[in-house]
């Protein structure tokens, strides 16, 4: 039956109330019939609301003032929403964002509406779908800085929370520091408390990765605003002692020139570990505040290790339920303590945490699973450990080869850094990557497309073929195949080919007269190395295949001209431009020891044809070269020229003698 | 490489270590390279007989810029021993940044430094400029010889109860030149100045091969 459209319009009341009662938990259904009927409600409700207010201020109004917002925005944090409630949602926020700029409900004559508009809008800027608000335009400038000079301390908050919302690049930073934010802000510390972490976000926004704010910052009324983030650290709130911590360390983070203070970054670590403790939202964030403020700084490591950073943090890993932000939290902070300090890892060792990190990897956070291949990694970083075959367990070893299958790639890029430290163990430990198709799985992802995945693949076959025993050479090689090692030798990514061919010397050393498969086809992977040692501009991709074409040169008396047919090719003369000269010259000393090992392989005394060699280094220019390079600066150059030069003294002494 | 034990003894942990100068590291050496094997004897003669080890040592590590280096090293004719001893080991290179000549552990005074180190002929240079100032102003970043100082830490492949000690540790000259190794093993409580002697080892190679990996 046909109804008038005016029946259908909801009452704004009434709608409100739909927002609560159509279930304004959409955890609550918990999976079964009736939670989604609920959901499909409040989407409807929703979505009405937000028909309602698009272009219609009275509506906006009317709506915050019956407190709709906090219902909406409440939908959009949940965790069990659907995509099509995250849609109604965010897109009616936005709606009552825009707007905002008017300033008509912020400037009410009545106070309850202005603190019921401040309210709303502070939770829809506070949602990270809500739109940025454009400060480097003047109008919204200006009316930003009149909020933020209101006596309403919902609105000097509403203010903050805008910034730190839509302050994200250079520009805004500048504005803002230069509109004299940074100066109100920092009045504004000495508020109420809500204010005041508000003001410390903002503040942090302003400042972060931008030097030139944060030294404005810094000597702001003769050092007095930098002075009061100091006081904050130890402030009574919990959450106020974090915010100011990040804070500094985003100052810091921005101006190190300045924030060198030990004690203070001392005292920070100390706070930061006693708010591992608190429940709730500050305690889920400490560990990676803590990471952020020790990241990369073995002098803060080390501080941070003697207050017993190390074990607070493992007394974490064992608890449970344990929030997946904090776990992950915990493992990215063990991770950096693990990253230098061999002290750090031994202490994490004997903790006996590794079945807990190795149940991490199988989380279903895909950030935690990635935060354990990253402690996992770090921590194998350790000589000691590798060389005792210590932590090496294959349920570690197991469980990181299947996550080379995860659907993730952040995880998959993880576990193969972690399989490349762990694939280092110089004890028989090796043989699980083979037991449990590690090998196979790591030569189908050196073939991806995707180049990362294919360098961190080769660097794990590279790491895994050092030192390890003929036979398993043997098998990685002929799995890969040699058409296969030759095309990663000639990938476009230099970084790729410079792992091949630290992969190719790895094999050939050690491995004796039995690689003939390796040089089968006519030598055509000397070709190969040889093409890229005449094109490449890369140093590493020439140091590595100098390095390679060295092993070879040692393997015996028919490759040692082999490679002095790549050297020197039969048809040079002495106008023909050699790789092997261009190296002797370069600057890069790594590059020329290379190249002089190479030599030294070929003039190796013992050798049938070594005098015949010399007589051809001799004749396309090389011993002159050395002669000119037996002062030169790099001692280990010196010595190995000098080396060089005995050697074909004593080869052709030895024949005049003959 | 392990010794018969004699008397157990503990090694003092204080610090050897001197971060306050700014000297250049040692220089890097091709030969003292990850994956390089070197081997030869080490005398452990007494006054009742004369003996000698054979041992081979590898290189698992080395950083120059925190003046460490690792690896393991195997004796293989041990009396009272089933199968060859293997050790793990861990070195303090003498760069005047990390380390300084002076042990300041392992039960070693600073005379008993002096006197191994002054074995070395290569040490003799040395000596004035470490009288003077502890060696604090010596710049061996480009010197052809690298001191360090070797301390086993653990047995790779046998228990500690197998009737052997790890309690010293080894004064360490290296050549760059040819890779050759000399070392003095230190333990007050064994037979003094035994010395170590390795060569830089090819196997049955043609030459000088060089194997690395990259930690991430």
């Amino acid at each position: 039956m046909p109804t008038s459209s005016a029946a259908i319009i909801s009452r704004p009341e009434e709608l409100t109330e739909r927002l609560s009662s159509g279930g304004g938990t959409p955890t609550g259904g918990g999976g079964d019939g009736g939670g989604e009927e609920e959901e499909a409600a409040l989407v409807r409700a929703i979505r009405e609301v937000k028909n309602q207010i698009i272009g219609n201020k009275t509506k906006k109004l009317l709506y915050l003032e019956l407190g709709a917002v906090p219902k909406i925005a409440a939908a959009l944090v949940s965790p069990a929403a659907s995509a099509a409630l995250l849609v109604q949602a965010a897109a009616a926020v936005g709606s009552f964002a825009c707007g905002v700029e008017d300033g008509r409900l912020l400037s009410h004559p009545e106070e309850k509406v202005v603190d019921a508009a401040a309210r709303s809008l502070k939770m829809i800027f506070q949602s990270t779908v809500a739109p940025k608000y454009d400060v480097l335009q003047e109008k919204n400038m200006n009316f930003l800085l009149s909020l933020l000079n209101s006596e309403n301390e919902n609105v000097t908050e509403l203010a903050a929370t805008i910034i730190t919302h839509s302050c994200q690049r250079n520009a805004e930073q500048m504005a803002l520091a230069d509109a004299g934010v940074l100066q109100r802000l920092t009045s504004l510390l000495g508020g109420f408390l809500n204010q005041r972490d508000a003001c410390l976000q903002s503040i942090t926004a302003i400042v972060k990765n931008n030097s030139k704010v944060a030294s404005k910052f810094v000597i702001m009324a003769n050092g007095k605003a930098f002075n009061s983030l100091v006081e904050l650290m130890k402030d009574r709130n919990p959450r106020t002692r974090l915010l100011a911590c990040v804070c500094l360390i985003a100052i810091g983070n921005s101006y190190p020139y300045f924030f060198r203070d030990i004690q203070t970054k001392t005292k920070m670590i100390l706070i930061l570990l006693e708010l591992l403790e608190e429940h709730g939202r500050v305690g889920d964030e400490a560990p990676s505040v803590l990471t952020n403020l020790i990241a990369d700084n073995e002098e803060l490591h080390k501080q941070a290790v003697s207050n017993n950073a190390v074990e607070k943090l493992c007394n974490f890993l064992g608890k449970s339920p344990i929030e997946a932000r904090r776990l992950e939290g915990v493992l990215l902070a063990l991770a950096e303590l693990c990253s230098k300090l061999e002290n750090s890892r031994s202490l994490l060792m004997s903790l006996q945490v590794s079945h807990l990190i190795v149940d991490a990897l199988k989380h279903d956070n895909a950030d935690v699973r990635v935060a354990a291949c990253t402690c996992i990694k770090n921590i194998f970083r350790s000589l000691k450990n590798l060389s005792a075959g210590n932590f090496s367990s294959d349920s570690i070893v197991v469980t990181l080869i299947q996550l080379l299958h995860d659907r993730c790639t952040s995880v998959q890029f993880a576990a193969l850094g972690a399989i490349c430290n762990v694939s280092v163990n110089f004890t028989t430990r090796k043989s699980s990557f083979f037991q449990y198709g590690g090998v196979s799985q790591l030569i189908q992802l050196s073939k991806s497309m995707d180049s990362i995945l294919r360098l961190k693949s080769v660097s794990a076959l590279r790491n895994l073929m050092f030192l390890l025993d003929r036979k398993d050479k043997d098998n990685i090689l002929i799995e890969l195949s040699v058409p296969m090692l030759m095309s990663l030798i000639c990938d476009d990514e230099h970084l790729i080919q410079e792992q091949a061919l630290t992969l190719v010397g790895n094999f050939v050393d050690g491995c004796g007269d039995s690689i003939k498969h390796l040089f089968a086809e006519d030598n055509e992977i000397l070709n190969v190395i040889s093409r890229q040692l005449c094109n490449s501009c890369a140093p590493g991709v020439c140091i590595q295949g100098m390095f390679a074409l060295s092993n070879i040169a040692a393997v015996n008396e028919s490759l040692k001209a082999a490679v002095m047919n790549c050297v020197i090719p039969p048809e040079t003369d002495n106008s023909t431009p050699l790789f092997i000269l261009k190296f002797l010259q370069n600057k890069d000393k790594s590059l020329r020891v290379a190249s002089l090992w190479c030599i030294l392989n070929l003039v190796y005394p013992g050798c049938e044809s070594s005098s015949s060699r010399i007589a051809r280094l001799k004749d396309v220019g090389i011993i002159s070269q050395l002669n000119t390079m037996v002062n030169d600066p790099c001692l280990d150059c010196k010595l190995r020229v000098r080396m060089v030069l005995e050697k074909c003294l004593d080869i052709k002494n030895s024949q005049n003698d003959q | 490489m392990p010794v018969r034990v004699v008397e157990s003894s503990s090694p003092s942990q204080s610090s050897g270590q001197d971060p306050n100068s700014g000297h250049a590291s040692p220089p890097s050496c091709s030969l003292l390279s990850v994956g390089r094997c070197f081997a030869g004897t080490q005398n452990v003669s007494s006054f009742q007989k004369d003996e000698a080890w054979k041992v081979n040592v590898r290189i698992h590590g080395c950083d120059l810029e925190h003046g460490y280096l690792c690896g393991t090293m195997e004796a293989l004719n041990v009396p009272l021993a089933d199968t060859p001893v293997v050790t793990f080991w861990e070195g303090e290179i003498v760069d005047a940044k990390n380390y300084t000549f002076f042990t300041g552990k392992w039960e070693a005074t600073p005379e008993d430094d002096i006197k191994h180190w002054s074995k070395f002929q290569s040490f003799t240079p040395l000596l004035s400029q470490i009288e003077a100032d502890g060696g604090k102003s010596l710049d061996l970043s480009n010197y052809p010889y690298i001191f360090m100082r070797w301390k086993e830490q653990y047995f790779v492949n046998v228990g500690i109860d197998c009737g052997l000690t790890i309690a010293g540790f080894y004064y360490v000259c290296f050549s760059c030149s040819d890779g050759s190794i000399s070392g003095f093993y230190y333990d007050p409580n064994s037979s003094p100045f035994q010395k170590l002697e390795l060569k830089c080892s090819n196997g049955q190679q043609l030459g000088f091969t060089f194997s690395s990996y990259e930690l991430q």
